[in-house]
């Protein structure tokens, strides 16, 4: 159905409500490219929603501050968009309030407002981390590392990663970023205390029945650990990290320090 | 948790009138682009019960409304740099943000089916908003405003926004033609943004 431009005009409510679905949502938008009024209209609308999201306010749960300041602290920011910020102004006024932001229904992705997806994916939670401590000495190791590197890109990237954080019993906070598809994740942290030699941290996938290991972490390093990638995540489990002796384990011998659920 | 000032954060802050409070923000979330935590944390303090307030309006789970406004406090820490003060305000951009992902939560199909069993249960108290919201001066000023709205406008809206419904599933819980409920919808924005005196 095509709708006239006075119809169209009309979804300036509904669209600053997030109240459009799929393709009248991109009919709307690219009619606002060129309706610099509709635009207008649509940030007024947007600063009156806001209004209605300040008289919502509640107090969140009291653990949310530190996970997500915890969080950001190991979260790469994504640079500006310096040659998108031109042309935007230029071409899509509308796009400050307006730009949708949901990933999978539609392909358009805002600059104003990444997918959620991509938020997570791209923010590459540990990806400088890894780049700064992998200890390269050979070509072997080398290739490995770089094919190591490539692994964990590609996790931190894919459309379905989702990050959790949790703080462990004996200080710091752990990370996984986890792609449902690839079944892989990845788990580093920040803060944990540093171990006696003889002593190291594993990780393990604790399924319903069985606690799988999955790798030692590497000894913290100016406080954080370097990502660890471990394959095979099923559905339904969880991550778990114990203090074992050097060289690790096949079950766990001690209390997990931290068990964090997926996220789904 | 650590200091609530960053060392870029002027003495003179902490006792910044509300009226200032918005540009302020602004300039905050300008610092946190830069990398500065010390500003993010007071971004935090200053969005995370709009933030999670909203988005637990639109969400209802608790678990998931929290797993949202984690996902979304820490997008604004990530994405600050996309923040540009000339089209809009920081609230607005955060919360447009909080509001979207909150969307995608709920118009999932599993949590569509979730949800549909529980407002079979319970159905939507469209009058809820004025119930349930704190009694700050913001939310008393946006009850005048929204009372001032005919019944049909007030209803569209608070289904559409609080509820996270699209517009025609609005109309077909109100029994009303698509085309009444965009104009309700477009009508009553209207009289909320004059009423509320949003500049714009």
């Amino acid at each position: 159905m095509r709708l006239s431009r006075r119809q169209t005009h009309e979804l300036a409510g509904a669209y600053a409500l997030d109240a459009l679905d799929g393709a009248e949502r991109d009919r709307f938008e690219r009619h606002l490219h060129r309706c610099p009024a509709c635009e207008r209209t649509v940030r007024g609308f947007a600063q009156t929603a806001t209004a209605l999201a300040m008289a919502a306010a509640a107090e969140p749960p009291s653990g949310l501050r530190e996970r997500v300041l915890s969080a950001a602290s190991v979260t790469r920011q994504a640079p500006p968009t310096l040659a998108g910020r031109r042309g935007r102004a230029a071409t899509r006024p509308g796009s400050g309030v307006t730009g949708r932001s949901s990933g999978s229904r539609s392909g358009r992705r805002s600059p104003w407002v990444p997918r959620a997806a991509v938020a997570i994916g791209a923010a590459g939670v540990a990806a400088a981390v890894a780049l700064g401590t992998v200890q390269i000495s050979t070509q072997h190791q080398l290739n490995s590392a770089v094919a190591r590197e490539a692994q964990i890109a590609a996790v931190l990237t894919a459309p379905d990663a989702r990050i959790a954080t949790a703080p462990t019993s004996v200080g710091g906070t752990a990370v996984v970023v986890v792609s449902r598809t690839q079944q892989k994740m990845i788990f580093t942290s920040s803060g944990l205390p540093a171990l006696p030699s003889a002593k190291v941290y594993e990780l393990w996938l604790l399924g319903p029945r069985s606690a799988r290991p999955a790798g030692l972490l590497p000894p913290p390093s100016g406080g954080r650990t370097a990502p660890l990638l471990a394959s095979g995540v099923a559905a339904d489990d969880k991550v778990g990290v114990t203090v074992e002796p050097a060289g690790g384990t096949s079950s766990p011998t001690t209390t997990p320090i931290v068990v964090l659920t997926l996220p789904a | 948790m650590g200091s609530f000032r960053s060392a870029s954060d002027p003495a003179e802050r902490s006792d910044a009138e509300p009226t200032r409070g918005e540009s302020e923000l602004d300039t905050l979330l300008t610092m946190v682009a830069r990398g500065d935590q010390g500003a993010f944390e007071t971004v935090y303090d200053r969005l995370a019960r709009p933030v999670y307030g909203l988005i637990r309006r639109v969400v209802r789970d608790p678990a998931q409304s929290e797993e949202v406004a984690q996902e979304v406090l820490l997008e604004v820490w990530r994405t600050a740099s996309r923040f540009d003060p000339a089209r809009g305000s920081a609230a607005t951009w955060a919360l447009t943000i909080a509001h979207r992902r909150a969307i995608d939560r709920v118009r999932s199909e599993t949590a569509a089916t979730e949800r549909e069993q529980r407002s079979a249960a319970s159905p939507v108290a469209v009058d809820e908003v004025a119930e349930t919201v704190e009694a700050t001066l913001e939310a008393e000023r946006v009850r005048r405003c929204l009372d001032g709205l005919t019944q049909l406008q007030r209803e569209s809206i608070t289904l559409a926004y609080y509820g996270g419904y699209s517009y025609p599933q609005v109309a077909a819980l109100l029994g009303t033609a698509l085309g009444t409920i965009k104009t309700r919808i477009r009508d009553g924005l209207t009289r909320l943004r004059d009423c509320l005196g949003v500049s714009w």
